[in-house]
């Protein structure tokens, strides 16, 4: 017992405690629900039986029901272009204000600080007021193009099939981008000064300077803020059901909602479980891409 | 003074309390907020009946049908809860609520021929009878009485046919004055199925056959009032109380919702608003109306059946009050007392007796889905009418046929 106490006070019984814990959590948390998950996309699950494991396996059978749904093409595209859209916005305006705010200038960091807002508030909230600024015909967007003369009439941002889906979009990339920005900041502020002095003194202009350092040193901060983000976006709920509930006639659908649809709308919850598993793959092969990208971390 | 008397009060409270049985508390679950229907009459009920306790807990609507049946699977259940007509069937068709019909042959508060056709359908399952209606809702045509002066039409002739709808429309709609003719919820939801099935019903269909004539007709009449902007576009992602909406706001001339607006309307239309019954396709044909409102059921596994049942008759009697109180039409034929909004009411009351049932079936949202999913990629023109209805039907008899 004397000597259970003291390893954990003062050997490696206390590191063994500290990984236990961890390693608990871990599997109470991540692990179960993961492999609940799975099986539950193996076998025929309603609502009923949501708490007995005793359910019939159908193997590949829900995955197989999934590919065929008509709709299955439309969501997985809807699904690449809300991600790839929402990032490659959300990074460049968020890099781009990053860098802005890097710059000395009177009440940069206030200001900075102020972008946050966007990104503290709830998805819903976010989504609520978006609603209003995209409505049909009353909404400001429209009252703003119309007068402008940019549009002759009004554009139906949430309920015409052509435009919903980047109505949606546009929503998430607002959101999305304070919190690029802040984590690219970090990343900016961690760079040494001298580094650009010294390439200032051989003569490096601006773009040379960004191209040759900036760039390059960023790869780890830029590498963590595209994975994050695709794991974001990719669990980006609210936004879609405040905005459009993937509609009109799944033309805003991406997979995430569709699981939900599945699993809470008409109750086919192993459907749903099987969305959720394609997405967890794929979230797997971008974490492995972010894990890689930090593991080349440069020193200087 | 007052102190005294309240000490009386309560300790002859605690003597005639002891005198009793220990109580009997019954769960209840409901989706009524404190201002509601449950908890409105709990304090009356509890009065008159001092030997049972109520204890409710309030359930978000839609997360009602996922809340119990994880409830039921756990041994959580409540005793009496509030069920949304199309899914009596899937907790009935599970053995999870109580049959109602050995305490309703013997009960003198409720006479199942009493109960209209629809309601009752609503909370039959087999044969066999498993709760009983709160209240009803149903759909009719609410109308701005002013703009139909205004722009030359008979106010105290409102449209009876699909196509006196659409020339009324057409009238009333002034773009240039953002006022659309129509205001209606073709919404990828339990709405949207709700608003559609009474058209597909008069122009013959049910939810079970989808794929007719008359559902080509309407889908093709809902996409010319899309098409030509006698409704809005957002139409088809405003559930019917955002689309009501913009009528008490003056923006659409005549909306589709049901009674549950009044209250708002109230408050909010500024003008002389009136309701006449839904239009039929043409002169004589078949009229037919939505169902809505849910239904008090008792759990199968309830300890306190009786005690449960007593507090459904109270309910039940009530009937006479619900449109007064809580906005819903009675389901059951009985007088109403002193209704307010008299020729709205009326209007309603006789919309209730052509009020047709969703289902019943036990995969009722599947079905639901794949006809809202139709009216979605129709209006949007992804498919015409007719394929979008094929392909809802072959969904619907994957799930008849299972």
């Amino acid at each position: 017992m004397q000597g259970i106490i003291r390893t954990i006070r003062d050997g490696s019984g206390f590191d063994i405690l500290l990984l236990g814990l961890a390693l608990l959590y871990l599997i109470i948390f991540s692990a179960f629900p993961i492999i609940y998950n799975i099986i539950m996309s193996l076998q025929t699950v309603d609502m009923f039986t949501l708490t007995s494991f005793n359910r019939p396996f159908v193997g590949l059978q829900n995955y197989y029901d999934i590919f065929s749904q008509p709709v299955a093409g439309t969501i997985f595209w809807n699904t690449v272009k809300f991600v790839v859209l929402s990032i490659v916005f959300q990074l460049s305006i968020g890099f781009g204000l990053a860098l802005f705010f890097q710059q000395d200038f009177p009440g940069a960091s206030y200001l900075r600080g102020l972008f946050l807002a966007g990104w503290i508030m709830p998805a819903l909230v976010v989504g609520a007021i978006w609603k209003w600024l995209f409505a049909g015909d009353f909404g400001v967007i429209n009252y703003a193009l119309t007068s402008l003369g940019i549009a002759d009439d009004r554009i139906f941002w949430l309920s015409d099939p052509n435009v919903a889906l980047y109505a949606v979009i546009i929503a998430n990339i607002w959101l999305g981008i304070p919190f690029n920005m802040i984590l690219l900041s970090v990343g900016l502020a961690s760079i040494p000064r001298d580094v650009y002095e010294a390439a200032e003194l051989d003569g490096a202009g601006v773009f040379e300077r960004f191209r040759s350092i900036t760039l390059p040193l960023m790869r780890a901060q830029l590498g963590a803020v595209i994975s994050l983000g695709v794991i974001f976006t990719l669990q980006q709920f609210d936004l879609i059901a405040a905005l459009t509930q993937g509609g009109p006639a799944d033309s805003s659908n991406v997979a995430q909602y569709w699981s939900w649809q599945f699993s809470f709308q008409t109750y086919e919850i192993s459907l749903g479980s099987a969305v959720s598993v394609l997405m967890i793959i794929f979230v797997i092969v971008v974490a492995a891409v972010y894990v890689r990208s930090t593991r080349h971390e440069h020193s200087y | 003074m007052k102190a005294v008397m309240k000490w009386i009060a309560a300790a002859s409270l605690f003597m005639s309390g002891a005198a009793q049985a220990e109580p009997v508390t019954l769960d209840i679950w409901t989706i009524d907020r404190p201002d509601q229907y449950m908890y409105l009459l709990k304090d009356e009920f509890e009065q008159s009946h001092p030997d049972i306790k109520l204890n409710i807990k309030t359930v978000q609507f839609r997360d009602m049908v996922n809340d119990l049946a994880r409830a039921t699977a756990t041994g959580e259940s409540p005793d009496v809860t509030y069920i949304d007509n199309p899914e009596v069937a899937l907790f009935a068709s599970r053995g999870l609520l109580l049959d109602l019909g050995p305490m309703l042959a013997e009960s003198k508060v409720i006479k199942k021929e009493d109960i209209f056709p629809g309601p009752l359908s609503s909370v039959t399952w087999d044969g066999k009878i498993y709760g009983i209606p709160r209240g009803a809702n149903t759909l009719a045509l609410y109308y701005n009485a002013d703009m139909f002066k205004a722009t030359g039409l008979d106010p105290d002739n409102p449209p009876k046919t699909w196509d006196e709808l659409y020339a009324a429309a057409k009238k009333l709609s002034d773009p240039a004055k953002n006022i659309y003719g129509l205001a209606f919820s073709a919404v990828a939801t339990e709405e949207g199925t709700f608003q559609f099935l009474p058209w597909l019903q008069m122009a013959g269909g049910d939810y079970n056959k989808v794929d007719t004539e008359g559902g080509i007709k309407v889908l093709d009449f809902w996409g010319k009032l899309l098409d030509e902007k006698l409704a809005s576009p957002d139409t088809l992602i405003r559930s019917q109380f955002d689309s009501t909406g913009t009528f008490n706001a003056g923006n659409a001339a005549m909306a589709i919702s049901g009674p549950w607006e009044l209250p708002r309307m109230g408050r909010e239309a500024k003008f002389d608003y009136r309701a006449a019954l839904l239009p039929i396709p043409q002169e004589g044909a078949t009229r037919a109306s939505a169902l809505g409102e849910g239904d008090n059921v008792i759990l199968a596994k309830s300890e306190h059946p009786k005690e449960a049942f007593i507090l459904l008759e109270f309910l039940y009697s009530k009937m006479p009050d619900v449109w007064n109180r809580f906005g819903f039409v009675p389901a059951a034929n009985v007088k109403s007392n002193d209704p307010k909004t008299p020729a709205i009411y009326a209007v309603f009351e006789e919309s209730m007796k052509y009020a047709r049932n969703r289902g019943p079936h036990p995969e009722w949202p599947k079905i639901s889905k794949a006809i809202y999913t139709a009216i979605q990629s129709s209006l949007t023109h992804q498919s015409d009418a007719k394929t979008a209805l094929g392909t809802a039907q072959k969904q619907i008899d994957a799930v008849l046929n299972k």
